[in-house]
């Protein structure tokens, strides 16, 4: 093509500079990796020699040469380095348009103008660097392994343990001797260091030693501080902690036996003053002034008021205080004391895990009165809702249908014997017939349908979408 | 004419007539860009403002500017679908026959402006959709072509929601660019108050007829544009729809729905006519930016919880263009792909 030659010329120019910028980047991506192998490779220095020097620094070498002839060996693509070239020398898109377009054979008259006014453009351009370069992560960090490396070459080899694979040819008995000599020596200096190649189970180990009783401990060493004295005579019973663990996994399967965590027995106003008072009729608290004892009788009247049926006998050790009778007035509190004390017990008793509802259920039998939710046993698609089931009324319960006009309707029920004594009611007249005594089920599922459909709308916040759904989660189980 | 004379011939052209319309209308150059870049795209403008920002004496003076036919319709809740279109009327002939005889209603002119469109009803909204679209209207099950070009320019009070009608979905999507009238500048007020209140008689000249804007819209059509702005284009467009994988997250939270394919067209059109406006042969990456708010604000729709949160389009919009960036060729260096 011709025509735009220039075009061409400015792109291949990108396109150096890119395999250019690109061939850095990687070169120094291939150092770091090449500088951190080379530091590996030092760490045996002791064991390859001088090998391992030289063989780091051709690591590095190698690493950035890899990194450099993969930088100049990618394609760059023609349109990548004409966009870089529009995006540099702010020329709108014109370069690459251009490009694309000249080729093409649907091109209008107007793709003419575009590359003649592009290659204009392009040839007053002056010729400069327009790709920054992008320095890898691995190159802000190539430093830490160049330096590394730098410092085990420069410094003396890194003694390896024993035990330790034999790098070193077989055929140099004299310096395989010597590296032995010094190893040795190094286990003289060091008589408490691990054996790497020994590494005995935890039942094998002897604890004995460890004691230090027999150990072979001088004066001046310092890993004795370390040495444990109490524990080390003893092995671990794991079959006792297993059968004690067990125990306790019992023991929290008795929901019932369990203490009740719901509620802080000392925090309890009751528990308060019952403690109180207990301090003082125990002879605790000696000092007590009449004015105190009658705050005490004050607040345990108040709290017998509140629920309680020990008020009066707060009340008559108040009047024997006030008439100078403190033994009566102490005598009235023990009374009031015990009461607290067996309502306190009353309100504990049948509790478990369960709480508040437990609770709930056994005040309901206590009463006796039945009307527990949980103890009506309605059948399917009843409810409590007047005219459409059972109520405990014998003529139902009263509905906004039925003020409306009372002589068009009525309401006729049965006793209906069961769990619980109640009356089958039903709705008679016009009201009977009205539309509100579809099924529950019926309708259910239409509104389920709908709450779907308006979910999947998205007229509801998303937040709000679990609770919904929770919401007729809980309506299909109940 | 060469291809060379017909470009300098817009680009001449374009300038002249803002600079007519700049006569009356004090400021809102960009508005003004907009509406002619509509204008020459073949598309329809729904202008949103405040009353009193001079968006009907914006269309007025657009339409003195054009040797076009101008009607105007104020829409009114009570205004009917035939009240726009035309209907048919009984007409005696002198041997007293009857017959029925077509009566043109307003839409058919080159240029319409349809004031306040949201105080009617959307079956009287309706009744523009046609004409929007295919550029003729159907009475009696006869279809009578509108005049070419044709040009709707609609008007709408985003603040009297009161006895409003906001436009169905359907109908925004017909406008090619939705334009947001702002208040002017000190200075520009200034300037309105001085050309306003004082003795002096503006004339606008027509520099533009309809053939020509025809021939205009055919010249911009052959502008080019690179398979990377378009993807550009597409990108943005498909960002705006949450169900798209590479949506952001902006749009997965506060959109419904995002824009059309023909929101797309309105992009890239729009960008045509922009680059050559600017004299220049060629779609660029930057007319796709400048252009995504008109062309897109009024297409995403946004939830509940995007009204609840008070999410504004243009901001959101903003917001898909920087992530479409990001997902496209534009955000990459090339040369670590």
């Amino acid at each position: 093509m011709g025509e735009s030659q220039a075009i061409g010329i400015l792109v291949r120019r990108v396109a150096r500079q890119v395999r250019r910028r690109r061939a850095e980047h990687h070169a120094l991506r291939g150092a770091f990796w090449g500088a951190a192998a080379a530091a590996a490779l030092l760490v045996f220095k002791s064991l390859l020699g001088v090998v391992a020097v030289a063989a780091g620094g051709a690591l590095v070498a190698a690493g950035a040469l890899a990194g450099v002839l993969w930088g100049l060996a990618r394609r760059v693509d023609a349109a990548d380095a004409a966009r870089l070239a529009d995006r540099a020398f702010a020329l709108d898109d014109r370069v690459a348009t251009a490009l694309e377009w000249a080729a093409r054979p649907d091109r209008t008259p107007l793709v003419g103008l575009l590359v003649a006014d592009t290659i204009a453009r392009v040839e007053a351009l002056e010729p400069r660097q327009i790709v920054r370069r992008v320095v890898p992560v691995e190159g802000r960090w190539l430093p830490v392994p160049a330096l590394v490396a730098l410092v085990l070459a420069l410094a003396p080899a890194i003694p390896m343990p024993s035990g330790l694979p034999d790098f070193l040819p077989s055929g140099d008995p004299e310096q395989k001797e010597e590296r032995t000599a010094s190893t040795m020596l190094e286990e003289q200096s060091r008589p408490l260091a691990k054996d790497p190649a020994k590494r005995p189970s935890l039942e094998e180990r002897d604890f004995a030693a460890r004691a230090g009783a027999g150990g072979a401990t001088t004066a001046g060493d310092l890993s004795a501080i370390f040495k444990d004295t109490a524990l080390s005579g003893q092995r671990p019973d794991f079959n006792s902690f297993l059968k004690k663990g067990d125990e306790r996994l019992k023991l929290l399967e008795q929901v019932d036996r369990l203490p009740d965590l719901q509620s802080d027995f000392t925090s309890t106003q009751y528990k308060v003053v019952f403690r109180k008072s207990k301090s003082l009729l125990s002879g605790l608290s000696p000092d007590i002034s009449p004015k105190k004892l009658r705050e005490l009788l004050e607040e345990m009247e108040r709290l017998g008021r509140k629920g309680g049926n020990w008020s009066g006998d707060a009340s008559e050790g108040m009047e024997a205080l006030e008439g100078g009778q403190t033994d009566r007035a102490l005598e009235a509190m023990q009374r009031a004391l015990d009461k607290m004390r067996a309502m306190d017990e009353r309100q504990r008793a049948g509790k478990n895990l369960r709480g508040v509802r437990e609770s709930e259920r056994g005040r309901g039998r206590g009463r006796g009165d039945g009307t527990g939710a949980e103890d009506m046993d309605f059948g399917e698609g009843e409810g409590l809702l007047p005219g459409k089931g059972r109520s405990l009324m014998p003529k139902g319960e009263a509905t906004s249908r039925l003020r409306a006009n009372p002589f068009d309707v009525g309401v006729e029920g049965e006793s209906r014997r069961g769990r619980k004594d109640g009356y089958d009611t039903n709705l008679t007249g016009r009201a009977g017939s009205m539309p509100s005594r579809l099924q529950y089920l019926g309708v259910i599922g239409q509104y389920r349908k709908m709450m779907e459909d308006a979910i999947t709308r998205e007229q509801i916040p998303r937040d709000y979408h679990g609770q919904i759904k929770d919401y007729f989660q809980a309506l299909d189980e109940r | 004419m060469s291809e060379e004379a017909r470009v300098q011939a817009f680009v001449t052209a374009f300038g002249a007539l803002r600079a007519e319309v700049e006569k009356v209308i004090v400021g809102h150059r960009e508005i003004i860009t907009h509406v002619l870049t509509a204008l020459f795209a073949g598309g329809h403008v729904l202008l949103e403002g405040v009353p009193g920002l001079g968006k009907t004496l914006l269309i007025k003076t657009l339409a003195e500017g054009l040797e076009l036919s101008f009607s105007r319709i104020q829409f009114t809740p009570d205004l009917m679908p035939a009240d726009i279109i035309g209907t048919n009327i009984i007409i005696e002939d002198a041997d007293g026959r009857k017959h029925f005889q077509f009566q043109h209603g307003p839409i058919f002119a080159h240029i319409l402006l349809a004031d306040e469109i949201n105080r009617a009803t959307p079956k009287t909204q309706s009744a523009l959709l046609e004409g929007m679209q295919e550029g003729s209207v159907t009475v009696g099950g006869a279809s009578r072509p509108l005049p070419a070009p044709f040009f709707v320019l609609a008007t709408q009070n985003p603040i009297e929601m009161e006895g409003t009608y906001p436009l169905p979905e359907a109908q925004l999507d017909r406008f090619l660019f939705k334009l947001r009238v702002r208040y002017p500048a000190i200075d520009e007020l200034n300037a309105i108050i001085d050309r306003t209140t004082q003795a002096r008689h503006v004339t606008v000249c027509r520099v533009m007829s309809g053939p020509t804007v025809l021939s205009f819209r055919e010249l911009i059509r052959e502008v080019p544009i690179a398979s990377h702005v378009r993807d550009f284009a597409s990108t943005i467009v498909m960002a705006t729809q949450p169900q798209w994988e590479q949506a952001p997250d902006v749009a997965r939270r506060f959109v419904r729905y995002g824009a059309s394919p023909r929101g797309a067209q309105a992009l890239v059109l729009g960008a045509k006519v922009r680059a050559l406006a600017e004299g220049r042969y060629n779609v660029s990456v930057e007319d796709i930016k400048v252009l995504a708010a008109p062309a897109l604000r009024h297409r995403v729709i946004l939830n509940f919880e995007g009204e609840a949160e008070g999410v504004d389009a243009d901001t959101l919009i903003g917001q898909v263009v920087e992530a479409a960036e990001a997902v496209t060729v534009q955000g990459k260096e090339p040369f670590l792909r």
